[in-house]
């Protein structure tokens, strides 16, 4: 067992390791640096010169790459080129944002998910059943920009329900732990429910399908033969059982907690790490898109062995 | 065009800034909230590079000696004191005095000293950090502090731009940040280290979401500022800033985009201040690679575009057409020029004169026997310029010529220009106040580096922008600066598309606002709120 | 079981409505990429109608309304009435635009159409060949050695793990944008679900019978996957690519958003919505229609992958009961 998980451990390393330098040289290689950035006509020549020495960029690309490495193996993620700050502080400040964000959205999104396959699955091939599909599949085939268009549109500004961006007004220091707690969900709604919108018509196509799957097996056949109600065998019985694929979307979507949406951050003018890596990538922000990598590759590599694991402990047919 | 079917619809830069009203008295109290695009990046312009939003909001933090003033029209600018009330220069103009305010004050209660200056340019002129404004200062020898309040400044040599070099940048307080060693500049997080100078102070700071200044009460010039709080809110989509706008939760929007301001114009809430800014926009051709290096060609491609469609169309005419390198607000541009016609017959007979002529009669026109397409480079996430990229296509497409638009991210465009490996680039340019054509238009030499990417030489203008830049007499100077502009227009290195005009969204509560080039914020502690 | 065939018809016949909608409509629409005098005929609503005048000289010009006064003809364009003498138009022309137009006056229908032809090719190109080198890929890793399993995965995870936003740069700095290089990059980011899948479905057919039987007997792992694993994959490949191929239309909406779609000035369902999304302030419409006919495409992908799968279904339960 334990020399299983040290390989495990090794292995994932060594991925990190691989996405990380592919990324060093992805960008190193890609034309373009911080001072080709500045097109400010105050900048003359000499001064972009000035940039690239002051940020080692004029050195040989193996000499930045061996650089790079050893600080990073050290636990040194260096200084943003961009924010001029520890990249340390860099990312502490939008990480929580991000996962934020990311939490409730996929909270919504199976919350939403699994109440419409559970309705669905109820009367399969019903009236209900289509029109629901219909509608989230429509709501999974938009591209997420028009979503939240629509939502804005109706929520913030014919309706003012919700604030239409930020994460909280600046007055909003001065108040309660309640009261910012209270200011932060007001804040949210919007765009975790794009996140929610946008994703729930995958999750519940997937658990009505293994829903409907169940259905088909003896032991609820044996259930119903027993004189369970039909929606105590549904939810149960069969719903358990049907939740076991979502262990690996959950698992693939353990990323997203890190890594955060561009679209959904600027639209919102949520304070995330999409926002960040973008802005770190225009600018050929090495140090910032280096750490940026190593979380996210770390995130994706977990996010698999906890999938693995979580599955192996809840089926143990799969248990080798 | 035989016919002028009139473009008879108002067009833009007509209306003029409107002065501020003084109907009622200016009363205290209340908050403003300005919509940006982007965060600042750094509180501490010394530490690298800050866009111009980034030094309109340090401006208002870290005052300069003096105040530039937007009266570029008639001659190079003139100054206003600030910090400085009054400066002189010595008989032979090589040393600079100026007398410091007694009564200014850091947010910390400390006075601002000749020390904070004379620290200033050490700063300044320290290799060790990245300024981009360095060269500015290339020709003061050194500061000196005469006494608390009296400071001069030393010229290694005599120039026409001398007061604006050295009044150049923010005065940052010296018992503060001097105690933090330069070594570790560009890694501090000065938005703790903040002790500020200006009219408002920073209250609060939440990185890429808001931050918020307040009314410095032992500001020197009471009773200003009226406002009580200015709150700059991180928005990155403009969409978002102009229905937040509408809805009142913003008072003003920096940027509408010019399809928006005609619709903007009719809400009653809001007023579209339209500021003839200095920023040009054009394409450039690159002159070094044939058949592109033939005037002829470069002259025919601007014939062939119909540049005034494009002002009317992308910019719905929120723009004015560029006549040449020099933006028609500025006292050094030639009022003489005129811009090419839209000739699509004579930019035919002057591309088949060069010989770039369709040799196999597929409709497009050959160079050298072999297929020509021109790729015309434009930054990827600017709708404005994709635009323009089509209608370019489209218009060249009439006479022959091949275009593909490519959308390329921004800072890879950039290289590939360095590297002098493009056809075409669907550009804008900010000239700076300190009228100068070296920096795009003079032959770039291996030594020096330039930002004249597009590979134009022509000694006569070299010669020319020589002479101007020394010359201290403006008329003199003016006819350098004139005959250089001409042959620029001739030689068309590039294609001078349009003058644009920013398009400022404000909110018709707030009283007493000067928009004007210099900077949306010019007049910002007397902005004052509606009663 | 009957859901299943009715389901698959229904999604087939809304799939096939779409291909001849795309295919058909071009002969009777006008040319999607004519830039008509964007003052006079800009940014209109669905049904508008307006009159073309075509002068002497070439010059063309376009307004909602038309007046003739004795010589002189005036034309409304936007909020101004402008005038011509009569003699020097060639044509007056009136255009129908069912749809409205662009901000360029360019007809929206006919853009829409022509998107349509590019996004759908651009997604099955692309899933063509996610589908290929993600099968490839699959099988390799479960009919080769231990590691090369393990290698082959550790490059899955590492692939996933790289960030978009660079391999989108990296190509758009190297190479110049063209619809050819978007389907290598929407290929490029689909692969590795497939490889999962493949490898996954293949693992469980290697425990099967028959397989240890065909291995007993000495076949070639060439032979063993062409033969005895492949066929057992089509069925779940077929669905799972059904709804990939939606996914891939929105990935492509979003490289749009971006910035790094299909090149201007041919249009794509996305880049035609992410251009709507900068003016839907003003023309709600011009998002809006893109937005719907991705959705219809997915929507009608989905259906068909759903009866696919439950006609798979069906087979299953049927051979289990026999």
């Amino acid at each position: 067992m334990t020399t299983r998980l040290l390989r495990r451990l090794a292995a994932s390393l060594i991925v990190v390791w691989l996405v990380a330098s592919g990324t060093f040289f992805l960008v190193a290689l890609a034309p373009g640096d911080l001072a080709s950035k500045m097109a400010d006509p105050r900048i003359s020549p000499a001064a972009r010169q000035r940039l690239r020495e002051h940020f080692g960029l004029h050195r040989p690309i193996w000499k930045r790459y061996v650089s790079w490495l050893t600080d990073t193996v050290s636990g040194n993620l260096g200084d943003s080129f961009l924010f001029r700050r520890p990249v340390r502080e860099v990312l502490a400040a939008a990480l929580p944002n991000t996962a934020i964000l990311a939490f409730w959205g996929l909270f919504l999104e199976l919350v939403l998910g699994l109440a419409l396959a559970l309705v669905q699955a109820s009367k399969p091939h019903s009236f209900w059943d289509r029109l629901l599909s219909a509608l989230s599949l429509g709501a999974y085939a938009m591209p997420t920009f028009l979503v939240a268009a629509v939502l804005l549109w109706l929520f913030a500004y014919t309706f003012p329900l919700f604030p239409p961006s930020h994460m909280a007004e600046p007055q909003a220091q001065g108040l309660s732990f309640g009261g910012r707690l209270a200011e932060t969900a007001r804040h949210l709604a919007l765009p975790a429910l794009t996140v929610g919108l946008t994703g729930c018509g995958a999750v519940a196509r997937y658990v009505r399908g293994s829903l409907l799957d169940e259905k088909q097996q003896a032991y609820v056949l044996a259930a119903l033969a027993r004189g369970c109600s039909k929606r105590r065998v549904l939810l149960i019985h069969a719903l358990p059982n049907a939740l076991l694929p979502m262990i690996t979307v959950l698992g693939l979507s353990l990323p997203f907690l890190v890594s955060g949406s561009l679209v959904i951050e600027v639209i919102f003018s949520w304070p995330g790490m999409g926002q960040v890596f973008y802005a770190a990538v225009t600018a050929r922000d090495v140090p910032l898109i280096q750490a940026g990598t190593v979380l996210v590759t770390t995130a994706v590599v977990a996010g698999n062995w906890l999938a693995d694991v979580a599955y192996s402990w809840a089926d143990p047919r799969i248990r080798r | 065009m035989s016919v002028s079917l009139g473009f008879a619809i108002a067009c833009g830069g007509k209306t003029p800034t409107p002065p501020p009203s003084p109907v009622a008295a200016p009363i205290h109290g209340g908050q403003v909230v300005v919509a940006v695009a982007q965060d600042i990046s750094s509180f501490n312009e010394y530490t690298g590079f800050a866009e111009s939003t980034e030094l309109a909001i340090l401006d208002l933090l870290f005052p300069s000696l003096l105040i530039e003033q937007p009266d570029y029209q008639q001659h190079p600018p003139s100054f206003a004191p600030n910090l400085a009330v009054s400066w002189a220069f010595s008989q032979d103009n090589r040393t600079l005095t100026f007398h410091l305010r007694p009564n200014a004050r850091w947010s910390d209660g400390t006075p601002v000293t000749a020390e904070d200056v004379a620290f200033t340019f050490r700063v300044q002129k320290d290799a060790r950090l990245p300024w981009s404004g360095q060269e500015i200062k290339d020709f003061i020898a050194s500061v000196e502090v005469v006494s608390p309040t009296e400071v001069r400044f030393h010229f290694s040599r005599t120039y026409p731009y001398q007061l604006m070099d050295a009044n150049d940048g923010h005065i940052v307080p010296a018992h503060v940040w001097g105690k933090i060693p330069i070594e570790e500049w560009t890694h501090t997080d000065f938005s703790r280290r903040l002790v500020t100078s200006g009219p408002f102070r920073v209250a609060s700071h939440v990185p890429n979401q808001t931050l918020t200044l307040v009314r410095d009460p032992a500001y020197w010039d009471a009773p200003k500022p009226y406002l009580d709080r200015v709150i700059f809110k991180i928005i990155p989509d403009t969409g978002q800033q102009l229905s937040q706008l509408l809805a009142g939760l913003v008072d003003v929007v920096l940027m509408v985009p010019p399809r928006e301001a005609a619709d903007l114009k009719r809400h009653p809430k809001v007023e579209v201040v339209e500021v003839p800014s200095r920023v040009w926009g054009y394409i450039g051709w690159n002159n070094r690679r044939p058949p592109l290096s033939d005037r002829r060609v470069r002259r025919a491609l601007t014939l062939a575009t119909n540049r005034q469609a494009i002002v009317d169309t992308v910019y719905w005419g929120f723009a004015r057409l560029a006549k040449g390198p020099i933006p028609s607000t500025m006292w050094a541009a030639n009022r003489n020029l005129q811009p090419l016609p839209y000739d699509p017959a004579q930019a035919a007979a002057l591309l088949d004169a060069a010989g770039v002529r369709d040799t196999n009669g597929d409709g497009w026109r050959e160079w050298q026997g072999k297929p020509w397409t021109v790729e015309l480079l434009y930054p990827s996430v600017n709708t404005l310029r994709a635009q323009a990229a089509v209608m370019i296509q489209a218009d060249l497409a009439k006479v022959g010529v091949r275009v593909q638009p490519t959308p390329m991210e921004f800072t890879a465009m950039m290289a590939r220009q360095e590297a002098g490996a493009f056809d075409a680039v669907l550009s804008a340019w900010e000239e700076a106040t300190k009228v100068d054509l070296t920096s795009l238009w003079v032959t770039p030499s291996a030594t020096t580096g330039s930002n004249n990417f597009m590979g134009y030489s022509n000694p006569e203008v070299d010669h020319l922008v020589a002479q101007a830049r020394e010359q201290n007499d403006l008329d003199k100077a003016k006819v350098y600066w004139y005959r250089a502009q001409e042959l620029i227009v001739e030689d068309q290195p590039v294609t001078f598309l349009y003058e644009a005009v920013q398009l400022v969204g404000i909110s018709r509560r707030i009283k007493g606002a000067n928009i004007n080039p210099a900077s949306v914020f010019f007049n910002l502690p007397e902005w004052y709120l509606e009663p | 079981m009957k859901g299943g065939p009715r389901r698959l018809r229904f999604g087939l016949a809304l799939v096939g409505f779409e291909l001849t909608l795309v295919v058909l409509a071009p002969l009777v629409l006008p040319n999607p990429h004519a830039i008509v005098d964007p003052r006079g005929a800009g940014l209109l609503p669905p049904f508008s109608r307006v009159f073309v005048v075509t002068l002497q000289d070439g010059t063309s010009f376009a307004g909602l309304e038309l007046s003739r006064k004795g010589e002189v003809l005036a034309l409304r364009r936007g909020s101004s009435w402008e005038q011509v003498p009569e003699k020097l138009v060639v044509s007056v022309k009136p255009q129908w635009y069912l749809l409205g137009s662009d901000t360029l006056g360019r007809d929206v229908a006919a853009r829409l159409v022509k998107a349509g032809q590019i996004s759908l090719s651009v997604g099955v190109s692309s899933l063509a060949l996610a589908v290929t080198l993600g099968t490839l890929w699959g099988m390799a890793a479960v009919l080769g050695p231990r590691w090369l399993d393990r290698l082959l995965m550790a490059l899955v995870d590492a692939a996933l793990a790289l960030p978009l936003l660079f391999v989108l740069l990296a190509v758009s700095a190297f190479v110049r944008p063209s619809l050819g290089t978007v389907v290598l990059m929407l290929g490029f980011f689909s692969w590795m679900g497939v490889a999962r899948l493949v490898r996954g479905q293949a693992l469980l057919c290697r425990e099967k019978p028959w397989f240890l039987a065909a291995q007993g007997l000495g076949l070639k792992p060439l032979r063993l996957a062409l033969v005895h694993v492949l066929p057992h994959l089509v069925t779940p490949l077929a669905t799972d690519a059904t709804l990939r191929l939606g996914d891939l239309i929105l990935l492509e909406a979003a490289l749009s958003f971006l910035g790094f779609g299909v090149p201007p000035p041919i249009p794509s369902w996305g880049s035609m919505a992410a251009e709507g999304f900068e003016v839907w302030r003003l023309a709600f419409w011009l998002p809006v229609f893109p937005g719907l006919a991705i959705a219809l495409s997915v929507f009608a992908f989905a259906t068909v992958a759903d009866g696919l799968g439950e006609l798979g279904r069906g087979e299953r339960i049927a051979g289990e009961a026999a």
